[in-house]
This record gives structure tokens, C-alpha cells and sequence, in this order.
């Protein structure tokens, strides 16, 4: 049985307490309690532990277990780093954004929290370039936090010292991919680094950085106020906690929803409105457009990160993509297969070429131009990526392609015996976009 | 050691050895693109791909390093499929230019395509269409559509070089290799991309269309330029050279980069200032009667005044064996102990100390003793940068002006015009040194192993180098010297003394009158000699003049004779470089004209004298050194410093010198695109009170009656008050200018310039 739904946001919070993102709202409403808290407490260390015990998973798209990430990073005195991930570049995922917008000393506060537990000095926000009022909301919250003495040469009155910038992207979608994302931050072109050196060892300007996503830390102060085990009341034993899932597509009420990791699809899709009437769902992307999809059979798989990888798909960035049954799959895996072909980084040949011949099968078969042939080549071209490419993205462009296939082949048949879309979806406009 | 198995087969490698480099000591090859030893791993062509148990996925062979137990398969259907879909993905956008591309047999797409390829072509859409042709320098051209984005030239000039001059642009499908902001890509490395470049992206523009692989020949040689001998291949073909590429040599841990000064002036054999036609009194004469005069008439000086009364000079550039034959005309046919080589500097590297790449690779601490690597013997400049991403290498600069630079960082410590041995002096001796000097004294005896990379200029730093090896006991010292010319250490190993003093001996015996014939083997003393007045003197006075070479010095009216010799490229020889190792070239070209070896020029000689020389059987290699020549035991030295000089009246400046590859290559007219118009240097705000443009003009150097007119250039490496002027510069010969005294300096009027040009 799921679990209830939480009676209010402990990350949406501008969802219950409008202005939230002003610093005399925030504390009025218990914000930098938290920190309060941490500081007088003193046990950084403690704090690691916590986050362990919480079994907080990173939200950014590995779901990476966010406590042992910290301890990974080498005792050796260096001064570490913490990077926050705003470049939120998948496709169907827009959380960042409106967390960032809406409630920026939340995540100022989280961030603090986690310098203070990996005792970093400094920390970075790289915003994704499009996100000019979150960039403004954030930078205003960080000069109201310095006005406030939370953050400078003294926090909050402990001598624990703290430095924050942001750093605006320039409109990348690898620069999401932590390793481009430090290159993109030192002023270099955007391109993936080989690991090893991890970020732990070797990350900004060669410092022990830790990177998280934006969700991730924003945890952090609930977490404290409340504890481990109060965080552990929704979710799994393995995906514990509460997420904002982005819904988008053919649902009535598309939008952010937090929720319990241990909901269903068919739960979220409820939550947000049912889908669209007079239709029925055809597909979900769970997790953003880098994710196989499923069909209508599996909505009752619930969202936490192992029942998906399961059922085939994986929970990613939890940008929830609804498709009803007037799309034409075709048409969504050609739109998805070109935007990895734009923001294919160009460093690796296989995601570099491969894209770019995807995009022109998919673009025949959509014309109804295709061959049946096509079909097995589209596979075995995907296979010559899949796995073989230098980063993730890579294998994010296939995934939807591969899963259409397997779920939906007589739709891509029916392209191509019909020589148009059954549905009579018009082909996508390639001049546009 | 990390034992691992690959392809069944078991080797043991040390920690952090790449997969790719274990299976290649195991003579397996796996196929690369953008992984090369000298750049380390980046992972982006992925054709590396490989098969190691118990890991899910293939793995790219040259970023994994090697684990206990590993257990790798370079093989096998997953790996040869993983091979196959990159290579196609690497033909998609690939133009079917092979029949008209330069490097169409020597590539690697070609071969890959060819050894793992599935001869099949399933992509039916339309190729990216890019620039061809786009001249990334004077020399380079690059063809974006046959590019494989493997990084190699971007990484090799921005990472190995440290100058940031090529880019990625672009992004995704559309990403394209281009110069950074348009700029062409100048570094004098840049070359070396034509060889890193698997494919036929980056070319050689003086290669163009010039050749395909199954007509030329493709030799290995070294290069003639300096003495570093940077080891290379020399494609001939019709007789000519037409190209020269780097040669990596794996047993000496040497990548096989060249300098674009090296790389480019091969075609001085062919330069239309060759001596291809043998004169006699200044005018051309066949070769077999300019022989048979020459041969006479040394013949009668001989018979007359004895073998004493004949002198011979070498310029050092011809093979070991070419100048053993001289030495052995000297000694046998004429007579004469008089034989030296010409050395552009007047230090006498005491042999004992001469040291090797390897210990320059090992090194803790490196002492630039007036010399600049990156002008003068640039590949060293790269040495020593490589040296130092293995490892912590300290540099120090001690010279008159600074010698570190922004790409090899260190301290400087500047001294007085003439006064750089002195000043070591002073630090060897250890009284009343302050902080830095302090400081470099503690370096330059405590640091582990000691390189000192010495120009040779000022002679009292030979007594100082072998006092300072002796100071720091057990600690090794080496010394590379960096001056020319390019075969000295070759033409010791032929029995010829280096040594100043005898070179010095012989023109003042010419300038006083007790020679009566002076023979030049490819060497001109007015240019090279430190002493120009005292070689002016010289020519002037000996009666008779005999040069044999490549170009013909000047005043050609004050020679007697001019015999054409042949040159690198044209015969097979050992050279030496200047850690004394021999190396073997062999010739891909014809001698143009009359040029003949020189063997066979002195036995000619020989024979029209009437003395026929029997030239016995010559190994330049000698079995107890190997490949080394000879290099006598440590002798304990005594430091001793120089002479400090008086001030100079206000309003003179210091002449400085120095060795410039860049002005001192031979004469090339593919290097004539990058020819420095302005080779003197000032300080920059010395430049700005002359009322010097940016970034340079023409200046007048004077000193007492003599004037000339030269391009200066502004360069805040130049200590205020000291003017830098190349050696073997023919505007401003330095070498007769009285570096003790001062010189004036003033703009230099154009007008008046152009005027008075004949
Ligand atoms: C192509 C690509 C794009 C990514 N984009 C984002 C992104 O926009 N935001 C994000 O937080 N993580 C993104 N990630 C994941 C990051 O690499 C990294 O795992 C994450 O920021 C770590 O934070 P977390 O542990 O808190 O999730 C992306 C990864 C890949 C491969
Ligand atoms: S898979 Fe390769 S080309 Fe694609 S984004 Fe990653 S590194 Fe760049
Ligand atoms: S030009 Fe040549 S060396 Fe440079 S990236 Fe392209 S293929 Fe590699
Ligand atoms: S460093 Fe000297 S030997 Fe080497 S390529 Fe350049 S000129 Fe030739
Ligand atoms: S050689 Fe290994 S990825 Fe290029």
C-alpha cells in the first residue's frame, strides 16, 4: 500500500507560505533553523552520518546515495568544494526550476548545511542560462543571506566561513553532466571528463568537489530539523523520502507534484489530474526523456528506483512524460532522437555520428520514407552507441527509441507500409527546430 | 608490478599503465586514434574498445588501467562488432577523398577501415559538407570533413606545447577543429599536428599534392638544423626532398617531435644560393679542372713552405665519416696539424660532463647558463616540458638577459652583459650572497640531479661547470651544450679539436700572415667566428682561400676556389647531437649538380696533388661507448670567475647575443614565409623612448664608425639598456661589435633606408 500523501511541502514550501523566498518569510516560517541547529551541534561529521542514515539519494538522475558520496572525498586537507547542479536540462523535468524560483534559501540553507558537514569553505550554483529569474531570485537570496551575516567571514556567528557564487550556463544540456559541468564552470568548453580523477579527488580547478543536484540538498534542512527516521516514514527501504516528480504531457494538471517515492505511475498520474478525457494513457517516460519508456500495461509500477529499473526503465531526474493515445510514437522518439543529435557534446564518436544518422533515419521514417530494414538497423545502430559512448548521453538518446520499438513496432511498420503517420500526425518542422 | 592477462597471454606492468600500452610490450596491437603516450588518455574515438571479464560493458583500452588479475580480450565478436559500428560511424561524414588526399596510404582510416572494417556502407543520408583546405598557419592545411575529432593537435598544442592556438568549435555533429579566434597557429610546434593527425586532416602545405606514398622514398635521417638531431623521416622523391616528419624512437622514450625550423628548410639543398657548380678566381670552372687546380696549387704551397703553411677549418655540418675524411686529407695529404672547428662560441664544454636527454628527463634541477632553449634548440624547450609533467623540475635562468618564459616557468637571475660566469662564480663561491642569489646557490648544489643547458657563450663558465660538478659531490651533473654547430661533437669523433683556441690559433696565424692557404670545409668565419674583426683580418690577409661546402660564405671575390660538397639528405652518415650520441641518416635525395661527398672530394684533391689518399676502413661507433662518442674521465677543475667590466658612459647600450634557430637555419624558401623581419629585441620601455612602434621597427646599431640598420622587436624579456642581436644575424653581424663597449642606438630612418638600398 503506498503511503499517504505528506499534508504539506517540505520542499515546495512557496506551494504553502506565499514569499517564501524572501529571507524574513524563510525565518519566519522556521527557515535556518536548521542550520542553526547544525552549527551549535558542531559535529560535522555528524551531519554525513545523517544523510547516510536518511538513505537521501541524489535527485539529479544516478540517485547516487548522497551520504556516502560526501565521504568520499579524500582526507588529505585540501579545501573541498561544493557544487550545486541548476542546469536541469532534461527534457519533462522542470523541479529545479521552480524550487529555485520559489524557495532559493532553502536550498542556500541546505547548501550550507553541506559545506558544514564536508567542511568546504566555497561552493558554486551553476544555473542553467535559461533560468534568469531563478539565477535573480538566487542571487538576490544570497545577498540578503550575506546582508544577515548567514553567509561571509561568519555564520550565523560560528567561525565556520563560507563563500557562495552562481554561475549562469550558456545553454548546454551536457553541461548537466557534472564533469562538463566543471569544465563549463572553469570557462572551458563543455565537454565530459574522464573518470577517474572522480570529483571527489580531482573536480573544480583540481579541488575535492562534491556535486549535487538542487533537490538533493534542499532536503537537508527538513532532514536536520526532523531526523532520519522521519524522512524514512514515505518511500522505500531502498528509495526512501519524498520526490517532486515533473508530469507532463497529456495529463490535466500538468505541474510539480512531491510525492512519496513508493507511489505507482498511475497514483502520480492521478495526482495530476488523470489524463486528458476521452483518452487513454499510450506511454509513460518516467523519468525525463533520457529514460525508456513504458506502456500503459506497467502504470502500476511504483516510482521508487528499483521497481523501475525492474520494469525497464529508470526513475532518472523524475520528469514524469504522459503520452495518450493520439501521439505518434514516431514522432516523439524523431523529436527526442534530434535533441540528443543538438546536444550531443560532439567529443565521442559513436554519440556524435550515431545522433546524427538516428535523426535522419527517424526523419525518413516519419516522412514515411522508411524501409522495413530500417527498423533493425535503427536497433543495431543504437546498440553500436549503447555502451560504447564516452558519458551517459549517449545511451540517454537511444534509450527512447529502443523502448519504442520493443513496445510500439507495428506503429513504425505501419509508417512505413502506409508511407505516412496512421495517426496523421504532422511531421515534425525540422526548419523550426 | 600489476600482473594481468590479455588475449590469454600473461605480462606484468607497472601500476597505472593503460591496457592499450600493456597489450602493445605483448606485440598485440589495438587500434587507437586519439590516445598517444605522449598526450595520455581522453577516450574519444572509442575505437579502442576491448573486452575485460566481469565488466558489463566494453571498455576503451587506453583509459582503463591495467588491475591484478584483469583479464582482457582484444578480440571476439562483442569487440570486432564494438570496432566496426565506430569505424562506420567515423565514415558517415567522411569524404571519399582518398584518391586526391595527401595522406591517402599512411592513414589510419584507411587502415583501420581496412584490418577491421565490414566493407560495408549502410548510410544512405547526406554528408556534412565543411571547409577544406582552411590554412590553420603558413605551413599547415586542414580539411574539417576528413577530420576524426580525435583531439590529438588541439591537445598536443595546448597541453604538450602549453600554446592554446587550435580549438574545438562547434558542438555535436557540427563540432570542427579551427584556430583559436582566427589566429593562425604560429607556435613553432605546430607542425608536429601533421604528424599526430591519424587521418589527412592537418597537412603539410609545402607537401601538397607534391607526392603519393608509392612514389617517394621515405628515408630515415635526422634533422640538420641544430644540434638537438632531432631524429626524423625524409621523403625524397625525383631526388628532391619534399618532406620531413618526426620519427619517434620508443627505446629512447622520444616521441619524434620536431621544431617547424627543422621541419621546414629541407629544401635549402634545393635553395637557388646553392653551391652546385664548383668555381675557380670567381668563375665557374668544371669540377674535374677546379680539382685539379686546388690539388696543384695546395700542392706547390706544400712543397714550398711545408703542410704547417695550409690550415683547415671546419663548419662542422657534414657526417662523422665526411669529416674523418677531411681530418685525414689534412694529416696525410697536406700535412697539417692546423685543423679546427668553427664554433660560433668561445666556451670549451669540458667533455667529461657532456650529459644526455635521459638525464635531462631525470632531472630535478635545470640551470639555463645563458642559454633560451625555445629560440635556440627549440625541441629541448619541449624536452624539458615534458620532463616536467612527470615530475617536479626546478628551472633556473642565469644569463644577461631572462631565459625562463611562460611556458617553462622559473626563476631568473639576471647578470651583467659578459658577466653570467662571473656571477656563477660568485655563487659557487657562497660569500655574501643575498636572498636569491642565496637561494640559487642552495638549488643548483642541493637539487638531486642537476642538467645545466649551457650556450657555450662566456668560456670562463667551463672552469665553473666542472667546479660546480665537483661542489656537489656524489649528486650527478650534466651539461648539454646548445650551441652549434650542428655535427661539433661529430667532427671530435673525427679527430678535429673543437676547442676555440684552436680555431682562434689558426686565423690569427692567417691574420699575421704565417699561413699561406686557408681551407674552409663549410665554414664561414666572418659570420660565425666570436671574433668577426679578427676573421675579417684573417681572409684578408691569407693568400689563398679554398672553401668546400653547401653555400658559399662572403665576399665570394676573396676566394680562391669554391668546390660544391653534398648535403644531409643526399648521402648516408652519422651524425652526432649534442649529447654525443651517433646517429645514422640516410639519404633519400640526389646531389645536385657537381656536389660530390666529401670523401670523394679529398680524394680527388688528394690525388691531383699527387699524394692518393687511401682513406682506411672508419666505424664512427666505438664499441666500449656504444652509441656515444667518447668522453674522457672526470678531471677535478678550479672555479675561477672573469674579469668584471666598467660601466658604460650614459647613452650606450650593451649588445647581448644568443643563438636564434629561427635566423641561424640554412637558407629556405618554405621558411621564408615565417622569416622574422624584426630579429633585434629592446625592452619595451626602451622602445618607447626611442619612439619604436608596437610592435617593432627598424634601428640603427652604431659603434664607432660601423652602422646598421636592422628590425628590433619589443620584448620585455630584455633586460633596459641591453640590445639582443642574433647570432650570425648578416644585418647586424654580432660578432663585430665590441660587446665591452657600448653601442648607440637610434630609429633608423626609412626613407633615408630605402634611399640608400642599392
Ligand atoms: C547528460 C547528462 C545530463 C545531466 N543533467 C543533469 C542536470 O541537468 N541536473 C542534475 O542535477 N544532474 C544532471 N546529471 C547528473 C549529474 O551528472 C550528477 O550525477 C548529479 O548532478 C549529481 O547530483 P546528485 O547526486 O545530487 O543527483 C546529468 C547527467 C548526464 C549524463
Ligand atoms: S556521449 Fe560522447 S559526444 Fe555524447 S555527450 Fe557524452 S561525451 Fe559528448
Ligand atoms: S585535425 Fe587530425 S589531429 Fe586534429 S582532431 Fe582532427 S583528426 Fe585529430
Ligand atoms: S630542434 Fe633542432 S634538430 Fe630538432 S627539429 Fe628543430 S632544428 Fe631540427
Ligand atoms: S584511442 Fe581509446 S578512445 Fe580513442
Amino acid at each position: 500500500m503506498s503511503s499517504a500523501r505528506p499534508d504539506r511541502h517540505y520542499l515546495l514550501r512557496q506551494r504553502d507560505v506565499p514569499d517564501i523566498h524572501q529571507l524574513e518569510v524563510y525565518r519566519a516560517h522556521g527557515g535556518y533553523e536548521a542550520l542553526k541547529q547544525a552549527l551549535e551541534a558542531n559535529q560535522p561529521d555528524q551531519l554525513v552520518e545523517l544523510a547516510k542514515a536518511s538513505g537521501l539519494r541524489g535527485r539529479g538522475g544516478a540517485g547516487f546515495p548522497t551520504g556516502m558520496k560526501w565521504s568520499f572525498l579524500p582526507k588529505d586537507g585540501r579545501a573541498r568544494v561544493l557544487v550545486i547542479n541548476a542546469d536541469e536540462g532534461e527534457p519533462g523535468t522542470f523541479k529545479d526550476r521552480e524550487l529555485i524560483e520559489g524557495n532559493p534559501h532553502q536550498l542556500i540553507e541546505g547548501m550550507i548545511i553541506t559545506c558544514f558537514a564536508i567542511r568546504a569553505p566555497e561552493s558554486y550554483v551553476y544555473v542553467r542560462g535559461e533560468f534568469l529569474h531563478g539565477y535573480e531570485r538566487l542571487t538576490a537570496a544570497i545577498r540578503e543571506a550575506e546582508a544577515a551575516g548567514i553567509l561571509g567571514a561568519e555564520v550565523m556567528g560560528h567561525p565556520f566561513a563560507h563563500r557562495m557564487f552562481v554561475y549562469r550556463g550558456a545553454g548546454a544540456y551536457i553541461c548537466g553532466e557534472e564533469t562538463a559541468l566543471l569544465e563549463s564552470l572553469e570557462g572551458k568548453r563543455g565537454n565530459p571528463r574522464s573518470k577517474p580523477p572522480f570529483p571527489a579527488v580531482a573536480g573544480l580547478y583540481g579541488r575535492p568537489t562534491v556535486v549535487n543536484n538542487v533537490e538533493t540538498i534542499m532536503n537537508l534542512p527538513p532532514l536536520v530539523l526532523k531526523g532520519a527516521d522521519w524522512y524514512r516514514q514515505w518511500g522505500t527501504e531502498k528509495s526512501p523520502g519524498l520526490k517532486v516528480m515533473s508530469v507532463s504531457g497529456h495529463v490535466n494538471r500538468p505541474g510539480n507534484y512531491e510525492v512519496p517515492l513508493d507511489w505507482t505511475l498511475a497514483e502520480l498520474i492521478e495526482a495530476a489530474g488523470g489524463v486528458r478525457t476521452g483518452h487513454q494513457v499510450k506511454a509513460v517516460i518516467p523519468g525525463g526523456s533520457s529514460m525508456p519508456c513504458m506502456p500503459a500495461s506497467q502504470l502500476d509500477t511504483p516510482i521508487d528506483y528499483e521497481s523501475l529499473v525492474e520494469a525497464g526503465s529508470m526513475l532518472g531526474s523524475g520528469g514524469c512524460i504522459v503520452m495518450d493515445d493520439s501521439t505518434c510514437i514516431v514522432r516523439a522518439v524523431a523529436r527526442v532522437v534530434r535533441f540528443y543529435r543538438n546536444e550531443s557534446c560532439g567529443k565521442c564518436t559513436p554519440c556524435r555520428e550515431g545522433t546524427y544518422w538516428l535523426t535522419d533515419i527517424m526523419d525518413r521514417l516519419e516522412r514515411g520514407d522508411g524501409e522495413m530494414r530500417d527498423l533493425d538497423m535503427l536497433l543495431d545502430v543504437s546498440d553500436n552507441i549503447n555502451g560504447k559512448a564516452f558519458c551517459p548521453l549517449g545511451d540517454a538518446a537511444v534509450g527512447f527509441l529502443v523502448s519504442a520499438i520493443k513496445h510500439f513496432r507495428g506503429e513504425f511498420q505501419e509508417h512505413i507500409t502506409g508511407q505516412r503517420c496512421p495517426l496523421g500526425a504532422r511531421q515534425y518542422d525540422t526548419a523550426i527546430h | 608490478m600489476i600482473q594481468l592477462s590479455i588475449d590469454g597471454r600473461e605480462i606484468s606492468v607497472p601500476e597505472g599503465t593503460m591496457v592499450v600500452d600493456a597489450a602493445a610490450k605483448l606485440g598485440i596491437e589495438i587500434p587507437v586514434y586519439c590516445y598517444h603516450q605522449a598526450l595520455g588518455p581522453l577516450g574519444a574515438c572509442r575505437i579502442c574498445l576491448v573486452e575485460i571479464e566481469k565488466m558489463p560493458k566494453l571498455q576503451t583500452a587506453c583509459t582503463t588501467a591495467v588491475r591484478e588479475g584483469m583479464v582482457v580480450h582484444t578480440g571476439g565478436p562483442a569487440v570486432e562488432k564494438g570496432r566496426q559500428g565506430i569505424l562506420e560511424f567515423l565514415l558517415i561524414n567522411h569524404p571519399l577523398d582518398c584518391p586526391v588526399c595527401d595522406k591517402g596510404g599512411e592513414c589510419f582510416l584507411q587502415d583501420y577501415s581496412f584490418w577491421y572494417g565490414s566493407g560495408k556502407n549502410r548510410f544512405e543520408e547526406s554528408k556534412i559538407q565543411r571547409q577544406k583546405d582552411y590554412p590553420v598557419s603558413d605551413y599547415i592545411l586542414l580539411d574539417q570533413e576528413r577530420c576524426v575529432l580525435c583531439q590529438r593537435c588541439i591537445r598536443f598544442l595546448g597541453e604538450y606545447v602549453g600554446e592554446e592556438q587550435l580549438m574545438l568549435e562547434g558542438r555535436g555533429v557540427h563540432t570542427v577543429v579551427s584556430t583559436v579566434e582566427g589566429q593562425p597557429a604560429h607556435s613553432p610546434y605546430a607542425g608536429n599536428v601533421i604528424d599526430l593527425c591519424p587521418v589527412g586532416a592537418l597537412l603539410s602545405e609545402p607537401y601538397h599534392f607534391k607526392a603519393r606514398p608509392w612514389n617517394i622514398e621515405r628515408e630515415e635521417t635526422v634533422c640538420s638544423v641544430c644540434p638537438v638531431g632531432c631524429a626524423s623521416l625524409v621523403t625524397g622523391r625525383d631526388g628532391h626532398p619534399v618532406r620531413l616528419e618526426g620519427r619517434p624512437q620508443p627505446d629512447l622514450d622520444d616521441y619524434g617531435f620536431l621544431c617547424d625550423h627543422g621541419r621546414f628548410t629541407y629544401d635549402f639543398v634545393n635553395h637557388p644560393a646553392r653551391l652546385e657548380q664548383a668555381f675557380l678566381d670567381g668563375k665557374p670552372a668544371s669540377a674535374s679542372a677546379a680539382v685539379a687546380a686546388v690539388g696543384e696549387r695546395l700542392a706547390r704551397v706544400v712543397e714550398k713552405s711545408g703542410g704547417g703553411a695550409v690550415a683547415v677549418l671546419t663548419g662542422a655540418v657534414h657526417t662523422v665519416e665526411e669529416e674523418w675524411a677531411l681530418a685525414q686529407f689534412a694529416r696525410e695529404s697536406i700535412g697539417t696539424s692546423r685543423l679546427a672547428v668553427l664554433k660560433p662560441v668561445a666556451g670549451d664544454l669540458p667533455l667529461p660532463l657532456l650529459g644526455t636527454y635521459a638525464d635531462l628527463a631525470a632531472a630535478t634541477g635545470v640551470l639555463l647558463l645563458g642559454a633560451d632553449p625555445y629560440e635556440a634548440v627549440p625541441v629541448m624547450h619541449l624536452k624539458l616540458r615534458a620532463a616536467r609533467r612527470a615530475h617536479p623540475v626546478a628551472v633556473w635562468g642565469l644569463g644577461d638577459r631572462v631565459l625562463t618564459r611562460s611556458t617553462l616557468p622559473g626563476e631568473d637571475f639576471v647578470a651583467e652583459p659578459g658577466q653570467v660566469a662571473a656571477r656563477l662564480g660568485v655563487v659557487l663561491g657562497g660569500e655574501a650572497l643575498d636572498g636569491r642569489w642565496a637561494e640559487l646557490r642552495r638549488g643548483l648544489l642541493e637539487t638531486e640531479r642537476l642538467v645545466v643547458l649551457w650556450d657555450g657563450a662566456d668560456p670562463a663558465a667551463a672552469a665553473l661547470l666542472a667546479a660546480l660538478a665537483g661542489q656537489r659531490g656524489e649528486r650527478p651533473t650534466a651539461v648539454l651544450p646548445t650551441h652549434g654547430p650542428r655535427n661539433w661533437l661529430g667532427a671530435v669523433r673525427a679527430g678535429i679539436s673543437a676547442e676555440h683556441a684552436a680555431a682562434a690559433r689558426i686565423l690569427e696565424d692567417a691574420a699575421e700572415g704565417r699561413l699561406e692557404a686557408l681551407i674552409l670545409l663549410a665554414a664561414d668565419p666572418l659570420r660565425d667566428f666570436p671574433d668577426g674583426d679578427l676573421a675579417a683580418r684573417a681572409l684578408e690577409r691569407v693568400p689563398a682561400v679554398y672553401f668546400a661546402g653547401w653555400f658559399a660564405p662572403e665576399p665570394r671575390h676573396a676566394l680562391s676556389a669554391m668546390l660544391p660538397t653534398a648535403a644531409w639528405a643526399e648521402v648516408t652518415g652519422t651524425y652526432a647531437n649534442m649529447e654525443g650520441r651517433l646517429q645514422v641518416a640516410h639519404g633519400a635525395a640526389a646531389a645536385p649538380g657537381q656536389a660530390r661527398p666529401v670523401r670523394s672530394l679529398v680524394t680527388a684533391l688528394a690525388r691531383a696533388m699527387g699524394h692518393p689518399l687511401r682513406l682506411p676502413d672508419f666505424d664512427p661507433f666505438q664499441d666500449q661507448d656504444g652509441d656515444r662518442i667518447a668522453r674522457p674521465a672526470k678531471q677535478p677543475a678550479e672555479s675561477a670567475g672573469a674579469p668584471a667590466r666598467p660601466a658604460l658612459p650614459p647613452g650606450e647600450w650593451r649588445v647581448l647575443t644568443g643563438d636564434m634557430v629561427a635566423v641561424s637555419h640554412p637558407p629556405s624558401e618554405i621558411a621564408e614565409r615565417t622569416r622574422e623581419p624584426l630579429p633585434l629585441r629592446l625592452h619595451p620601455h626602451d622602445a618607447d623612448e626611442l619612439g619604436l612602434g608596437a610592435p617593432g621597427g627598424l634601428i640603427e646599431v652604431a659603434q664607432g664608425e660601423r652602422r646598421f640598420v636592422a628590425g628590433a622587436r619589443r620584448d620585455a624579456r630584455i633586460p633596459a639598456g641591453r640590445v639582443f642581436i642574433p647570432r650570425g644575424l648578416a644585418d647586424v653581424p654580432a660578432n663585430r661589435l665590441d660587446h665591452g663597449a657600448g653601442v648607440k642606438i637610434a630609429l633608423a630612418d626609412p626613407v633615408r633606408e630605402e634611399v640608400a638600398a642599392p
